[in-house]
């Protein structure tokens, strides 16, 4: 059966071309308003934040007296919170995506007992939302007098179910099981192998687990709240909101708004850097040439 | 060098028996090729022997050393497979030099042994690349160049050439043949292709159905084929079978006349065999059976003509390349007696094999 394709210089095709472009536009508008909001806000002082145009910038640039503020406000708790939401990202990210590439790795390459019941689970457990946790977390936590330290965060957060399908996929894919073969022919041992022959194969969908775990830490919200309690273990997240409550209680913290707004642009920008940076490990076709013509 | 034996070697994959009992012996230097249609068991046998699966059942020694439990490494085979394997990330030296390196071999030593094997294989110039800016014959030869410098005691090799295109594959078949002169290593190699197992073997194991069929020189394979299987997997073109029946002492070919069988183990006849470069092809009247020349190929060296016999499936000959042979003309075909093969109900061979 052949499958007769549209010329790119039909008029049809010109025509569902333009439809599809009017169509990608306004999906692009909708996504960028929130940013582009958050932005033009955060260079307005407080009183043009409500007396200008949302979405266009007032005479006014308030942006540097904004981030002077941001960064003094309480003696200067936000770079706190900014540096605990870095760790916290960095080690769950970093932790998420390794055990992922293990279990990953397991569950393509290893038949062990049990095995297909495991990655039932992992898939079941892709399906519940860490929020619907939180408060068996807290118990457990609690329990071992882990609530309100940094570890009450980072070791839900190492759990990655997405993360271990992913990686599964990725190993299925990525991977021939005739390469982790002839490193046993070679004689290395299967840790060897996984570290010096496996490991670089499956460093893109490492990279790209790292990116969501990262980013999932990054932007928690309620596992944060409930488990955390002393303002100096808040992550940005947290942190802002609390100043965000105090501003609209008005009790003297309307000035609070602008700071706020800068501060939700500070806490984009380290996730924006952090996607330039691992797009490199991204390029595919690392496997190219090892295996087959 | 090795000896490599396999005492009633079986393997299931969940309840499906995919080897069922295989003996074998393979000598010193010998190079051995399993060879049989997709499916057959082929690459589980031979993994079964490089220790990269374990068996259900029965045991394989090396030079008399039960290595039945024993891991690839400690076996000290080295494996040489169909999609090369070679690691990507790795240079060609580092490739040739892993092995060498988790065994611990003092560096020196690992970087002249690298750069002798890569002098024998021509890949000198090529140490420093990764694999991926190699070619398709490159690739292989390095990753046969992998296996020679850890001096294993016997190379298994599964399919290594079915990723080449036809002139390399010719080629690189030579040059194994070239290698296995001059190491004498014992070799075990792995290809659905009956061509290249005449070529290479010093002796041929035919699989179907994870049972070895026959074991035996390409020659012998080829002139005394133990059952109608083997008969019809070894040769190009291929054997051509006729239905026959044993009547009066003799055999009636196709319902037609007798002829004179010679010494047989039994006289369940069902089918005789015989080789299309065995017949030839004779005026309409004459011979032992007559059809009609249906397709005419002329490849130059030889003419292969397909005769339609009543009764049969098309008839292969193999005529003379100057042979006048027409599409459309009745023929008779004539061949001698003793180069027919004959076949019992259950498949075996009935012909008495000289020396059996
Ligand atoms: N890991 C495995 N799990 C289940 N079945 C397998 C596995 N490996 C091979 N088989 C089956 O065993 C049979 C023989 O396979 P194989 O040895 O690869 O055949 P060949 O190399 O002769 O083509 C096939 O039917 C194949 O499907
Ligand atoms: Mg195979």
């Amino acid at each position: 059966m052949a499958i007769v394709s549209k010329t790119a210089n039909s008029a049809s095709f010109r025509n569902s071309r333009r439809w599809l472009t009017v169509a990608l536009a306004l999906y692009f508008i909708y996504t960028f308003i929130p940013i582009f909001y958050v932005i033009v806000s955060s260079t307005k002082s407080n009183a043009d934040l409500f007396g200008t145009f949302g979405l266009w910038f007032s005479g006014d640039f308030h942006f540097w007296q904004n981030l002077q503020d941001l960064f003094t406000y309480q003696d200067g708790i936000f770079s706190r919170w900014l540096l605990n939401t870095i760790l916290y990202s960095v080690v769950s990210g970093v932790g998420a995506a390794l055990f992922a590439t293990f279990a990953g790795y397991a569950f393509s390459k290893f038949e062990f007992v049990g095995k297909k019941l495991s990655f039932a689970l992992v898939l079941g457990a892709v399906m519940i939302p860490q929020t619907a946790l939180v408060i068996p977390i807290f118990l457990l936590l609690s329990k071992v007098g882990l609530v309100n330290t940094p570890w009450a965060v980072i070791l839900p957060s190492l759990v990655f179910p997405p993360g271990v399908f992913l990686m599964k996929v990725y190993a299925d894919d990525a991977l021939s099981n005739e390469l982790i073969e002839a490193g046993r022919v070679d004689g290395a041992g299967e840790v060897h192998i996984f570290f010096n022959i496996a490991f670089r194969l499956l460093t893109p969908g490492f990279a790209t687990v790292l990116i969501l775990a990262f980013v999932a830490t990054w932007n928690n919200y309620f596992l944060p709240l409930v488990l955390l309690n002393s303002s100096d273990n808040f992550p940005v997240t947290v942190g802002l909101s609390q100043w965000y409550a105090l501003a609209t209680s008005g009790s003297g913290g309307a000035v609070l708004f602008s700071i706020v707004m800068a501060g939700s642009l500070v806490s984009i920008v380290p996730v924006i850097a952090a996607f330039l940076i691992m797009q490199r490990y991204w390029q595919g076709g690392l496997g190219a040439g090892g295996v087959k013509a | 060098m090795a000896v490599i034996e396999l005492k009633g070697v079986e393997k299931s994959f969940g309840s499906v028996k995919v080897i069922r009992g295989v003996d074998l012996k393979v000598e010193h230097g010998e190079f051995v090729v399993f060879v049989g249609p997709s499916g057959s068991g082929k690459s589980t046998l031979l993994r079964l022997v490089a220790g990269l699966e374990e068996t259900s059942g029965g045991t394989i020694l090396i030079d008399g050393r039960d290595v039945t439990n024993l891991g690839p490494a400690e076996r000290e085979l080295a494996m040489v497979f169909q999609s090369y394997a070679l690691y990507p990330h790795k240079t060609i030296r580092g490739n040739m030099s892993f092995g060498l390196e988790v065994a611990g071999f003092p560096k020196d030593e690992i970087r002249q042994r690298v750069d002798e094997v890569a002098r024998l294989l021509q890949l000198s110039d090529y140490l420093e690349r990764k694999p991926r800016e190699l070619s398709g014959g490159q690739r292989q030869r390095v990753a046969i160049g992998r296996a020679i410098v850890r001096e294993p005691v016997a190379f298994m090799f599964d399919e290594p050439l079915s990723n080449l295109d036809a002139g390399l594959r010719v080629d690189m078949r030579i040059e194994i043949t070239k290698l296995h002169q001059r190491l004498g290593a014992t070799m075990i190699y792995v290809t659905h292709d009956q061509v290249e197992a005449m070529t290479l073997a010093d002796r041929i194991v035919v699989l179907d159905k994870g049972i070895i069929q026959q074991t035996g020189s390409p020659l012998e394979l080829y002139e005394h084929p133990a059952n109608l299987f083997v008969a019809q997997f070894i040769g190009s073109p291929k054997m051509n079978v006729l239905p026959a029946a044993f009547k009066e002492g003799r055999i009636s070919i196709n319902g037609g006349v007798g002829i004179e069988a010679g010494k047989m183990t039994g006289t369940d006849v069902a089918n005789v065999g015989i080789r299309p470069d065995d017949i030839e092809i004779s005026p309409d009247g004459t011979g032992l059976i007559h059809g009609k020349v249906d397709v005419v190929e002329r490849l130059g060296s030889d003419t292969f003509a397909y005769v339609a016999v009543p009764g049969a499936h098309a008839v292969t000959v193999r005529a003379p390349r100057d042979s006048a042979v027409a599409i459309g003309q009745d023929v008779g075909l004539t061949f001698r007696p003793e180069r027919l093969q004959i076949f019992a109900v259950d498949g075996t061979s009935l012909r008495l094999r000289p020396g059996v």
